[in-house]
């Protein structure tokens, strides 16, 4: 009796210790594990930041000598905000940005989509072309563009086909031309990105659960039918979601557009990454640049903001 | 379900005209790293599809040695080139990936860190050019332009979001009794997760590890700003590949190219099923 007596107490005792050192070394884990990524965001963020926004109420810029952080003595009187507002070539990069972007992306989900669908059952072949169709992507951004450069040169392959395919023979000077070099960068984009889109919308087709597909056949829905009614519904986070990844990604383009026309000819596929870069190291006007960067910044923050709530409203509502 | 015969060819006529185009700038490219100098910039008649004399001496270039047909030697080889790709790339991986994975192990089991997810995802948002600028300043004053450990630095944090996203997704799906079980044996937190959770989670560590190491190797902008001579990498050094007696070193930068495409399409096809978790933040679980 007093050997049972003695015991539990034990027992009880040593799991009533045991959960809270259990839970409090758990947050004291949790806390240090998260603490190197935390640093190096803070690293990359607040104090960039920061320095962005001094740096940008004043004319500093590398060549003037002094150090950043005595570049108060260059302060303008948010001249370089004033400026900004004022710069057409700033506006005009904005605008092509927002072209490519709007002639890219949907044609980028159109292709995946249609891609995708094709591949939502089984069929012979199936993994060895989807490993193919998925290699641009992979293939470096850099190397795209150059890949790019070569295909659309005056005496290159791409008017090579398009002569073999007229008849006559085909010489254009696709990047050195300010319309064509811009359709040139775009279908680049596509080439490199349409796969990306192929990729998430495959995943989720094959999420769409097959018995309503079934059921809506039955009761005599043709394809087009069952499309529209039951399988877009089911995508519609997957879509927003591959449409906001392309979308982020396309307005950063830089790497393929940069080494394919270097943002000319003239300023014909200057886009906004392409003119912050020219400013950061042609034009060395730090002061502007950063102005700018936060303006876009700002910018895509608000969107950010905005997209998130919607795309949370979007889950709520049972797809 | 049964199909029909015409839409097995519309199906198969579809997918190879697809790959048709896909493949076109890949081949191209691969033909004319094989190319002599003499049919480099062949145009009209004298293009030709496939090397009518192909030749290793464009990989041999850029490698340093000088061949017959070719005038130029370049002032220096894609050794050093590859060799920065190669570190910056693997210790930018080693960051993200520990950072990454440690955080999401913090996140997922504890719930500490409920702010990283979203300035993660911030920090893919914005145009990297947009906030380089402090950046160069920081790593000047820390002295860390033009080297293979600054570049480290910065790609471990620009892919930390990826290696994070990708790691809580694992985590998450993890089934957690194991974990309890040995929490019971008397195994404390640390323990269970160095000794047990990791070497469990072995495969998806890899595949994480392999789609930061593609993102760092595929950066060609932040390599641009942060390097200027002595530790440029392989895109960078593709992208200065011409001189003025030359012009243009197709097929050098061809053979550079291929050099710099293979390992990520090798790698990325290996982990292909991971790649729409890993692009996607995680918020589309396959």
């Amino acid at each position: 009796m007093s050997a049972v007596t003695a015991t539990i107490p034990e027992d009880v005792m040593k799991t009533v210790q045991a959960k809270p050192t259990l839970r409090e070394e758990g947050v004291k884990l949790g806390f240090r594990l998260t603490l190197p990524a935390q640093i190096l965001v803070l690293f990359i963020a607040v104090f960039p930041l920061l320095m962005q926004l001094y740096i940008s109420l004043t004319d500093w810029s590398p060549l003037s000598g002094l150090g950043w952080w005595s570049a108060w003595s260059l302060w303008n009187n948010f001249a370089n905000y004033t400026d900004l507002a004022a710069d057409a070539r700033f506006w005009s990069a904005l605008k092509r940005t927002a072209t490519v972007m709007i002639v890219c992306v949907p044609a980028e989900f159109l292709l995946g989509l249609a891609l995708a669908t094709l591949f939502a059952d089984e069929f012979p072949g199936k993994r060895i072309f989807y490993s193919i169709l998925l290699m641009p992507m992979m293939v470096v951004p850099a190397v795209a563009g150059y890949m790019f450069f070569m295909l659309f040169q005056s005496g290159g392959p791409v008017n090579d086909i398009l002569s073999a395919l007229s008849g006559f023979p085909v010489t254009i000077a696709w990047l050195s031309d300010p319309t064509l070099a811009l359709v040139a960068v775009m279908l680049a984009d596509i080439w490199q990105w349409t796969p990306l889109m192929f990729l998430i919308l495959l995943a989720g087709l094959v999420g769409v659960p097959g018995d309503q597909i079934k059921a809506a056949t039955l009761l005599g829905a043709n394809p087009w039918q069952r499309f529209v009614t039951i399988v877009l519904p089911k995508m519609k986070t997957i879509i927003i979601i591959a449409l906001a990844i392309r979308v982020i990604e396309n307005f950063k383009i830089f790497d393929t557009l940069y080494i394919m026309t270097g943002g000319g000819p003239g300023v014909a596929t200057e886009t906004i990454s392409v003119y912050i870069y020219k400013l950061t190291t042609q034009d060395l006007i730090w002061g502007y640049v950063a102005a700018i960067a936060l303006a876009i910044l700002i910018v895509l923050s608000i969107a950010a903001v905005f997209a998130m709530k919607r795309m949370a409203r979007a889950r709520e509502v049972p797809a | 379900m049964k199909r029909s015969v015409p839409f097995e060819i519309f199906r198969y006529t579809a997918i190879l005209a697809a790959i048709a185009v896909i493949l076109v700038p890949i081949l191209w490219t691969v033909s004319m790293a094989f190319k002599p100098i003499g049919e480099w910039s062949a145009t009209g008649t004298d293009l030709t599809w496939w090397p009518k004399d192909p030749t290793l001496s464009n990989f041999r270039l850029v490698f340093g040695e000088s061949t017959n047909n070719l005038i130029v030697a370049l002032d220096r080889t894609a050794l050093k080139p590859i060799l920065s790709s190669l570190l910056s790339a693997s210790f930018g991986t080693a960051i993200a990936m520990s950072a990454g994975t440690a955080a999401a192990y913090g996140l997922s089991r504890f719930g500490s860190g409920q702010n990283l997810p979203l300035a993660l995802i911030q920090l893919r948002l914005f145009p990297p050019m947009a906030v380089m600028t402090p950046v160069m300043i920081m790593w000047a004053f820390l002295n860390f332009t033009d080297s293979w450990w600054g570049l480290s630095l910065i790609y471990g944090i620009v892919t930390l979001p990826f290696a994070f996203w990708l790691m809580k997704t694992f985590f998450d799906d993890m089934p957690r009794e194991i974990e309890e079980a040995a929490l019971v044996e008397g195994c404390s937190r640390l323990r269970v997760f160095t000794r047990i959770t990791l070497p469990m989670m072995r495969a998806p560590l890899a595949s994480a590890a392999l789609f930061v190491f593609i993102l760092n190797w595929s950066d060609y902008l932040i390599a641009l700003l942060l390097t200027t001579r002595e530790w440029v990498t392989v895109p960078v050094y593709m992208a200065s590949l011409s001189s003025s007696m030359t012009g243009q070193l197709y097929g050098a930068k061809a053979a550079l190219g291929l050099i710099a495409a293979v390992p990520p399409v090798i790698m990325g096809i290996a982990i292909q099923r991971h790649l729409v978790r890993g692009l996607t933040f995680g918020a589309l679980k396959q």
